[in-house]
């Protein structure tokens, strides 16, 4: 496998969605080649950071209010329709 | 894999418990596909109100040909692509052509600080939110579901409305784009503490 190759399945590779022969030829090339390597690693790292950054929910202020204006439109279109 | 989701038949017959537990389970994530999208938390919020009003009103015409959790992305991710169209100011988000090679990656420095110490530098933070906001918003769906959320490809692939190939490599080039522009961000601190211009 060459470095072409191994970024074409790096994603793959991550996921561990290769099959046998594959991952074993994507190893031994990661294993020589520092370029790929560092990418890899920096892949992994950037997967890591956006998890970490990405998990802001519904600000806490915001939840319960957001729900109780959700209940009450659809009571009006109950009330509206007689029914959902 | 999406989170356990109350039956539809308890939430066609109104059950308030069900309508509960479906909020419990899946709003803080709608809002985070939104937001994600938006980058605007007032317009998050009115995509969450969208998504949960839409699909309780509609849950006669389910059909149950994907899960009814799939089925909330889709409605979110549909009602966040037609606030972004609206915005004046911004290109319409267009589907990229699937085929074709990624881009190969150009900075290849290892980074000097770890995922803990960029998290709570300020600078760091900034790079991470430029790097996702400059992002296609088609790619940054898929990241999102797929690698924060933590979907499965099938899951990613039905809210989104696109084959499980396509998730793959829209999956591929988001990940390839950000690590590309942090790698840019480590690349100049590295020349910086060389004394390099």
């Amino acid at each position: 496998m060459n470095c072409e190759e191994l970024i074409h399945y790096l994603s793959d590779y991550i996921d561990n969605g290769l099959t046998e022969k594959l991952r074993v030829d994507a190893e031994e090339h990661l294993a020589t080649c520092r370029n790929c390597h560092v990418v890899l690693d920096t892949t992994r790292q950037t997967i890591v950071l956006f998890k970490e950054t990405q998990r802001e929910g519904i600000p806490v202020d915001r939840r319960s209010a957001l729900f109780g204006q959700l209940e009450k439109a659809l009571a009006t279109r109950r009330s509206g329709r007689g029914m959902l | 894999m999406l989170p356990p989701t109350p039956s539809i038949e308890s939430l066609r017959a109104g059950d308030p418990r069900a309508l509960a537990a479906l909020f419990e389970v899946h709003a803080d994530r709608v809002y985070r596909l939104a937001f994600g999208l938006l980058r605007e938390r007032q317009a998050a919020e009115d995509v969450v109100q969208e998504t949960f009003l839409s699909t309780m009103t509609h849950l006669a015409q389910f059909e149950g040909r994907s899960s009814l959790g799939t089925w909330l992305y889709r409605v979110a991710y549909n009602a966040s692509l037609t606030r972004l169209r609206e915005r004046p100011s911004e290109p319409l988000p267009t589907d990229e052509p699937e085929p074709g090679e990624s881009p190969l990656p150009r900075t290849l420095v290892e980074w000097d600080q770890t995922p803990e110490e960029m998290l709570l530098d300020t600078e760091g933070r900034r790079q991470l939110e430029s790097a996702i906001a400059t992002l296609p918003e088609t790619l940054r769906a898929a990241f999102i579901l797929r690698d924060v959320e933590e979907f499965s490809t099938q899951e990613t692939a039905d809210s989104l409305g696109i084959s499980e190939g396509a998730v793959k490599v829209r999956l591929h080039r988001a990940r390839l784009q950000l690590r590309e522009h942090l790698a840019e961000y480590f690349g100049a601190r590295a020349a910086r503490k060389e004394g390099k211009p």
